[in-house]
């Protein structure tokens, strides 16, 4: 296994809006090793988001070079960074961003859908994903039917199903409340030692930052 | 596949007022396909009949008598026409050989002189095979009281003449000599073929008197009826095959009204079938183009997790499958339903330019027909689905995650 599970060098980004271009990341450079929990902290604007999207290869850059599990993926077509994502990125997102049609135990299996992983093996890596986050009772329950802790608990099932290199959450714990948000950072926490997961979190939360083991501060698109 | 397709469903009842008039409209353009077509087959079927009733299914005659003008009266026609009537009967197919002589002339009440369209007739198998197509006013095809030559005319003409059955008339028409001869008939039926310009011309006669006034032994044409229409073509080659002196056409030859108004009114469907077309695929394509702008961040979140946009596609396309099922499915319930009502409710059609009798409202039930519209709507959903979702599930991740 590879010592990084991800590695940026010199990494540039910038947006046009209208006539005017703005530099969103500014050269950096970031190496977080196998397994860490990293907190990516600043102020709305400052480039945390475009960074996280960069590292889960739903954003592309301008310039730099970015290692995932020590494979270059600066320069991979839509369709490759498509097939990473599907093997090797999770992510958990602030609204949850479940599928409303799907129940709990589907959207923890969605992604194993996706990558065709036989139906045996689905159910039962499901019910063991879903035992570990307290869900297994509200298997068959829709979305809907659930807390806002239940929901992210169900986000988090499904980044880490399928066991990935990396995970991005953005914003995690932004929509709990205190108390929630404590046992959904401990369960992440958790959950990506157990898995060998790394994860890259994008927060305003201290809370957050103080589980971390690493805290990266970014400010106009530069990391400090 | 089947929790795909349960899950397409339960995005189809997500917003299910939407999606309830999206099917009907769907159910409505199929129906509006089966029925308007059903009625232009039922039309086409009708004219068909009316076509064979007319001339049979074949129609033979000499080689010449189709394509030259006749410079004196039979002068084309078929010598030795009981021998040829034998054989074309012995056919297994044939139910009927009926022989007729085409020709014209003036008739006259004494009074008055009018130009006839005449044809002579088997009057006892004319009765049989015609004479249900035939509205008759008055009379019938027989013979007349005291054996004297009959005559049936056309209500038009009758009218002009101021005839009745049992009137006593004169025909004079030219012989195959060239002279003019003339022959005192009374009239035994008058009848209406349902064509204001037909009616005002024509009139039966026996085939003896025809060819008495022609001075003639031949006859026209013969026209031959199959039992079973399906089999024209089969037949037509087998009584064709050696017989170099005749020549045998098919009813479809000499279908020209029939052929025009298939045209006229393919093209009238075609139309009407495109814009139903453009109708359900617009509807379909809107209702989903809206479902696939409530779900842009769905569709951001899919392809994050990993699923291509072609996956992501397939999922509306299941969407846009099941709405046209279940549109084609309640469509082809309505259009069956309406057309077995239809004969029950005694519409009449009004008639047809240069008729004079309207027609029964009916509608057919033609399973190849209501195979393609059902197709047709299908096809379309599913196309309007690809349509209304292949450009989203192509925007940037980025961009979907973040649509309000």
């Amino acid at each position: 296994m590879h010592a990084e599970a991800i590695s940026l060098k010199g990494i540039v980004k910038h947006y046009c809006v209208g006539d005017e271009t703005v530099m969103a990341l500014r050269g950096v450079d970031l190496a977080v090793p196998v397994g860490a929990f990293v907190a990516i902290r600043g102020p709305s604007g400052s480039g945390k988001s475009t960074l996280l999207n960069i590292c889960g290869l739903i954003d592309g850059f301008d310039d730099g070079h970015y290692q995932l599990a020590g494979v270059n993926v600066s320069c991979l077509s839509e369709k490759e960074r498509t097939h990473i994502r599907r093997q090797q990125v999770g992510f958990v997102f602030q609204s949850y961003n479940l599928m409303p049609v799907m129940t709990v135990a589907e959207n923890v299996e969605y992604p194993l859908l996706l990558s065709a992983i036989p139906v045996q093996e689905r159910r039962q890596r499901v019910a063991e994903m879903l035992s570990l986050v307290g869900l297994s009772k509200q298997a068959n329950r829709r979305p809907d039917r659930l807390s806002g802790g239940q929901r992210q608990r169900v986000a988090i099932a499904r980044a880490l199903i399928k066991s990935p290199t990396l995970v991005i959450a953005d914003e995690p714990t932004a929509n709990l409340d205190t108390t929630t948000a404590g046992q959904i950072i401990d369960l992440m926490k958790d959950l990506g030692a157990r898995r060998g997961a790394t994860f890259l979190i994008a927060t305003h939360d201290d809370r957050m930052a103080a589980h971390c083991d690493q805290v990266c501060s970014i400010v106009d698109g530069m990391l400090q | 596949m089947k929790r795909r397709y349960w899950h397409a469903w339960q995005n189809v009842l997500r917003n299910r007022r939407r999606s309830l008039v999206t099917i009907i409209i769907a159910a409505v353009g199929c129906a509006a396909v089966q029925l308007a077509g059903g009625f232009a087959q039922f039309s086409y079927d009708v004219l068909i009949e009316g076509t064979i009733q007319d001339s049979g299914h074949i129609i033979v005659a000499t080689r010449d008598y189709f394509v030259r003008n006749e410079e004196s009266p039979m002068q084309y026609g078929i010598p030795d026409a009981s021998a040829m009537r034998e054989r074309l009967s012995q056919h297994s197919h044939v139910r009927w050989v009926l022989p007729h002589i085409n020709f014209s002339g003036l008739i006259s009440n004494g009074d008055k002189s009018l130009i006839f369209a005449g044809t002579g007739v088997d009057p006892e198998i004319e009765t049989e095979v015609r004479g249900p197509y035939l509205t008759w006013e008055s009379g019938s095809f027989g013979k007349s009281v005291d054996g004297r030559p009959f005559v049936l005319l056309g209500s038009e003409l009758a009218r002009s003449l101021r005839a009745h059955v049992g009137s006593s008339l004169t025909l004079l028409s030219t012989t195959t000599d060239g002279t003019m001869n003339a022959v005192d008939v009374e009239v035994s039926g008058i009848a209406s073929t349902g064509w204001r310009e037909v009616d005002q011309r024509f009139i039966y006669v026996s085939l003896s008197t025809a060819q008495r006034l022609l001075a003639t032994d031949r006859v026209s044409s013969f026209s031959v009826f199959l039992d079973d229409n399906a089999v024209t073509g089969e037949v037509l080659k087998e009584m064709s095959g050696g017989d170099q002196a005749h020549v045998y056409k098919p009813w479809w030859e000499q279908a020209f009204y029939y052929h025009s108004v298939r045209q006229l009114y393919n093209r009238i469907f075609g139309l009407l079938g495109s814009i139903i077309a453009a109708l359900v695929f617009f509807s379909v394509s809107n209702t989903l183009a809206m479902a696939v702008v409530e779900r842009t961040r769905e569709i951001g979140t899919l392809r994050a997790l990993g699923a291509e946009p072609g996956e992501v596609v397939l999922q509306f396309i299941r969407e846009g499958l099941l709405i046209g099922l279940l549109g084609a499915l309640l469509g082809t319930l309505l259009a069956s339903f309406l057309s077995a009502l239809l004969p029950y409710l005694g519409l009449q059609m009004p008639p047809a330019p240069g008729r004079t009798v309207g027609y029964a409202l009916k509608v057919s039930i033609s399973p190849l027909l209501y195979f393609i519209a059902d197709f047709s709507v299908v096809l379309l959903c599913v196309l309007a689905a690809w349509f209304a979702s292949h450009k989203a599930t192509r925007k940037p991740i980025i961009d979907a995650l973040g649509h309000v």
